[in-house]
């Protein structure tokens, strides 16, 4: 069956199945959904894996429950749309709180990621050899093993659904990590890694992968760095203030900020699996997340991250909007549906509209509320040596090693790969094993330093996990350096 | 049955390949899904997938090179394409500095021991029902969300290496609900598994939930300040513990690069408590039993951890070329790993009597490993954890972090349930992969660090 046959098809569904008496009606055509993922270990080739998905995801809204469907075979689409539709129907046998799309209006429009060179029209070969260039970088003779992975994603999907929208996206993103492992004093294994980020513009293609300052330019300091990492003391336990850069800030933000703020979450939808949040509806304009210094962001017109896609799978345009307004939470992460229960539950418009956040991870999963990008703005504390330069007692810490959470995501406990420990302003030594731990808000209460935009960076998440089927997402969160005070770190004995 | 038409296809171009001298691995994954989703005292979703995926694999000498595809398989020029694009990412790859071993079928097998075709086809509706009930007895005043995943999985496994056919079918199942107090935010849970539509008990559910209420309904939470405690882990935990001390100590990669809490040890030697003996079963029926792994090697029962002494290691074939091992039928996303049960009594309650104030911690949430090397792991208490003492049960616990090593957790146990329990690990991240353990219901450990706890459940 020709593309545009199957739009057609589409279309005839989404209007027989309306017509039925279907509240809401949308369908997902996946023309292709490609990944690709290279992984040198230790110089061996260890993946070197293409999967290519193609089909359709049908939802329909039924008296105010969600029934979905999906087939890869495109002679299956009027199956595929009746096997929703029944869904949708049994669902219904069981409403007590009634979902909604409200009233929508048709939105046509088209967005594709900002690429300059398609890492799928690059050879093979060529990859290999930028890996095998990086991977040598990475040698040296006290390392123990070295990794380097890559992945590159692209999606063509068409849209469509019963208000008359009708959205074309094509979808890049590229992923990146290198990796450096060795043995320390004690004959425990450490670890130093760099991910690929963005500065927010440029492009999502190959080009990024090449760029010594985003990825390809970082073996010889990952390198260094694990040298200092295996002769260092640990970190003992104590109250000390924390600087996060942003290959750490980003999880901290991505855990403790993003997802207690998706809606579905806050409403109880994600209870059975990812737990819920400790945020409530009546939390939203009164509750003090953090200090005055903290302010974040959805989406924040980020052109070029993971987490920037043009529409949702609602169909509404992606919004640039605050979350958190110097310390007070204003908003969260949305969906047409779930905006629409919660202003219905509170009684009041709790949500002016939506978010822009519905996302699926594929034809065969349905959308639920996803971050985009969460981003903490930059601040007006300086570069990374000022606010080292301001600490009496701390320690800078750089990548997760370990992550969690409590269930309604009220405290955690982070693992890094390092820690630099910081004296009278000044950094002393490198420590191993860090941790530290905390309770959400008395930690974004204790926020005491944000970095200028020279400290900012887009880190990439490539592996959000979520919902029921579960989904993987990819996400982006423009973050810089940020000093939290009196925390506990390290393990007590 | 595997559809005739496929099979057909799939060994035309098993035939080719062979013939034309090409060293490949053809797998076949067909999923038929359902879950339906619980929120707010509705069914928040209600889903269906019928996917086939087809992963073919090349080895050209120390090369390789893999394509997977999703979607249907009508024609041999379709899987021919998928193999080609296999092939040209071998001929492309950079050399290994191993020999990759081949994959190879070594015995036929057909196996559908665990196949329910009530199950396979179940009524979404018959769902619906049952968490109707579940409401309407326990009461629409609390908050109800839950899911109920269900579904069909065929596996088909051919390589070039000879005419072996490995087929796989099974159904499986986890229902899950959880109650939630609208004010006082407690959360309660209950889940069952099995393969059989029949094996799961909505009046059982309801029961464990009616005996747990009052006790959440009439006591005020309690707050575990840090400090070590003696800790009654529930299935649940157990099998968390259990299947993270596995796979961060027993994986012949993780032992081979000394990335292992068990790098120290050598086989035979003392790992964990007397009390633990740990071992794969795929012929035990709590757990989804697989025959074969992927590379087609037939799986038998595999002792892990012996009266707590290391026994085996867990090569997959990679790791196994890469370190000169023999595999061991690991490269498989369902293991069947089973934790042997001890002596003590069905009932934990029973088990602490005499041992004065205890914390029952049925469930970890969110487990994870800050150092990998020690094997300390940290996760929190979510559901049904409540403060026992002297044998009778308290107050409902505040969420409160454990973060200890397997060694210090797994080496201080005081008690082993004689019950077994099935515990469904699957996750329905991307290809459907059932994976149960069948562990103790519970084990007593002493001394055991709880290092944060909330305010709130």
């Amino acid at each position: 069956m020709t593309e545009v046959n199957v739009k057609k098809e589409i279309a005839s569904n989404i209007s027989r199945i309306s017509s039925e008496g279907a509240d809401y009606v949308d369908a997902r055509y996946y023309l292709d959904d490609s990944s690709e993922t290279l992984l040198l270990y230790d110089g061996d080739l260890e993946a070197n894996d293409t999967t290519v998905e193609c089909g359709i995801g049908v939802r329909v809204l039924w008296e105010g429950a969600w029934g979905f469907s999906a087939t890869s075979d495109p002679s299956g689409i009027d199956a595929c749309f009746a096997k929703a539709a029944a869904n949708a129907r049994t669902a219904s046998r069981l409403v007590n709180v009634p979902l909604s799309m409200g009233a929508g209006e048709a939105v046509k429009g088209s967005y594709a990621s900002p690429v300059e060179i398609d890492p799928f029209s690059v050879s093979l070969q060529d990859k290999l050899a930028f890996l095998s260039r990086l991977d040598n970088d990475l040698k040296e003779d006290f390392i123990f093993k070295r990794m380097v992975f890559v992945n590159f994603q692209k999606k063509k999907i068409h849209f469509q659904n019963s208000f008359g929208s009708e959205i074309n996206k094509d979808l890049a993103s590229v992923f990146g990590m290198i990796m450096v492992m060795a043995l320390d004093s004690d004959g425990e294994m450490q670890r130093r890694s760099m991910s690929l980020y963005s500065t927010g513009d440029g492009t999502a293609g190959w080009k990024m992968m090449t760029d010594p300052e985003l990825f390809s330019g970082h073996a010889g300091r990952i390198r260094s760095e694990l040298a200092e990492l295996i002769k260092a003391e640990p970190l003992e336990y104590g109250r000390r203030s924390v600087i996060l850069l942003p290959g750490q800030g980003h999880l901290q933000v991505h855990e403790t900020i993003g997802h207690p703020l998706e809606l579905d979450r806050i409403l109880g939808y994600e209870l059975s699996y990812a737990g819920g949040s400790f945020v409530d509806l009546d939390s939203f304009g009164k509750l003090r997340y953090g200090s005055d210094k903290l302010s974040v962001s959805s989406y924040g017109s980020i052109a070029n991250s993971p987490g920037s896609f043009g529409f949702d799978d609602d169909g509404t345009p992606e919004r640039d909007y605050l979350l958190i307004d110097r310390g007070i939470l204003v908003n969260a992460l949305t969906s047409r549906a779930m905006v629409n229960e919660a202003n219905e539950r509170a009684g009041r418009e709790v949500f002016e509209q939506s978010g822009g956040a519905a996302r699926a991870t594929s034809f065969y999963r349905a959308p639920i509320d996803r971050m985009t990008n969460v981003n903490i703005l930059p601040g007006n504390d300086g570069t990374e040596d000022e606010i080292i330069a301001s600490t009496e007692d701390g320690i800078v810490v750089d990548n997760p090693v370990s992550w969690s959470i409590g269930s309604n995501r009220e405290h955690f406990h982070f693992g890094c790969e390092i820690a630099w420990e910081v004296k009278n302003g000044e950094k002393t030594r490198v420590l191993r094993n860090p941790t530290y731990q905390g309770h959400t808000l008395e930690f974004y209460g204790s926020l005491s330093a944000v970095g200028d935009k020279s400290t900012w960076k887009v880190e990439q998440v490539n592996n959000c996990g979520k919902g029921e089927p579960n989904q993987v997402m990819q996400i982006g969160h423009g973050v810089p350096v940020i000093k939290f005070d009196d925390v506990i770190t390290g393990e007590r004995k | 049955m595997l559809d005739a038409n496929i099979r057909e296809i799939l060994m035309q171009v098993r035939d080719e390949a062979a013939d034309s001298g090409t060293q490949a691995t053809l797998q076949l994954h067909h999923e038929k899904s359902h879950l339906m989703r619980i929120g707010n005292n509705s069914v928040s979703l209600n889903t269906s997938e019928d996917l086939l995926r087809l992963d073919m694999e090349v080895t050209e000498g120390r090369k390789q090179g893999s394509q997977t595809y999703l979607g249907p398989i009508e024609d041999v020029d379709t899987v021919r394409g998928i193999l080609n694009a296999a092939r040209e990412k071998a001929r492309m790859a950079s050399p290994k500095t191993y020999d990759p071993i081949p994959d190879v079928v070594e015995t036929p097998i057909s196996e559908d021991n665990q196949f329910d075709l009530e199950l396979a086809d179940i009524d979404p509706g018959m769902k619906v029902e049952a968490y109707h009930e579940i409401i309407e007895k326990l009461g629409g005043q609390y908050n109800y969300s839950g899911s109920w995943s269900s579904g069909l999985m065929q596996v088909y496994l051919l390589s070039t290496a000879n005419r072996n056919e490995a087929y796989h079918r099974s159904t499986d199942q986890l229902f899950s609900i959880v109650l939630k107090h609208p004010r006082a935010k407690w959360e309660l849970t209950h889940n069952q598994t099995g393969w059989r539509a029949s094996d799961i008990s909505i009046e059982k559910t309801i029961n464990a939930l009616s005996e747990l209420l009052p006790i959440y309904e009439e006591n005020d939470g309690f707050k575990a300040e840090p400090g070590e405690y003696t800790v009654i882990f529930g299935s649940s935990a157990v099998a968390e513990i259990i299947e993270m001390a596995v796979y961060t100590g027993l994986a012949g990669r993780s032992y081979e690069e000394k990335q292992s809490w068990t790098m120290k040890y050598k086989i035979g030697e003392k790992i964990l408590g007397d009390k633990i003996s740990v071992v794969d079963d795929p012929t035990n029926p709590e757990t989804f039993m697989f025959g074969f792994d992927m590379c087609g090697r037939r799986r038998n029962i595999f002792p892990l951890v012996e009266d707590g002494d290391l026994m085996n290691l867990m090569y997959d074939s990679a790791t196994a070329a890469k370190y000169g091992k023999k595999p061991t039928g690991h490269d498989t996303g369902s293991p069947s790993i089973v934790m042997d049960t001890g002596f003590g009594p069905a009932d934990p309650l029973e088990a602490v009597k005499d041992m004065g104030r205890v914390l029952y911690i049925p469930a970890l949430h969110y487990m994870n490993i800050p150092n990998r090397s020690k094997g300390i792991f940290t996760g929190s208490s979510r559901f049904n954890a409540v403060l026992v003492e002297d044998g009778k049960i308290g107050s409902p616990i505040f969420s409160s972090r454990v973060t200890d090593s397997f060694q210090n957790v797994l080496g201080n146990v005081k008690a082993i349930s004689s019950v077994s329990e099935s515990v469904n690990e699957s996750n329905t991240y991307g290809r459907r992969a059932p994976v149960a353990m069948s562990v103790p219901s519970y084990f007593v450990s002493e001394g055991v660090k709880i290092t944060d706890s909330a305010d709130s459940f």
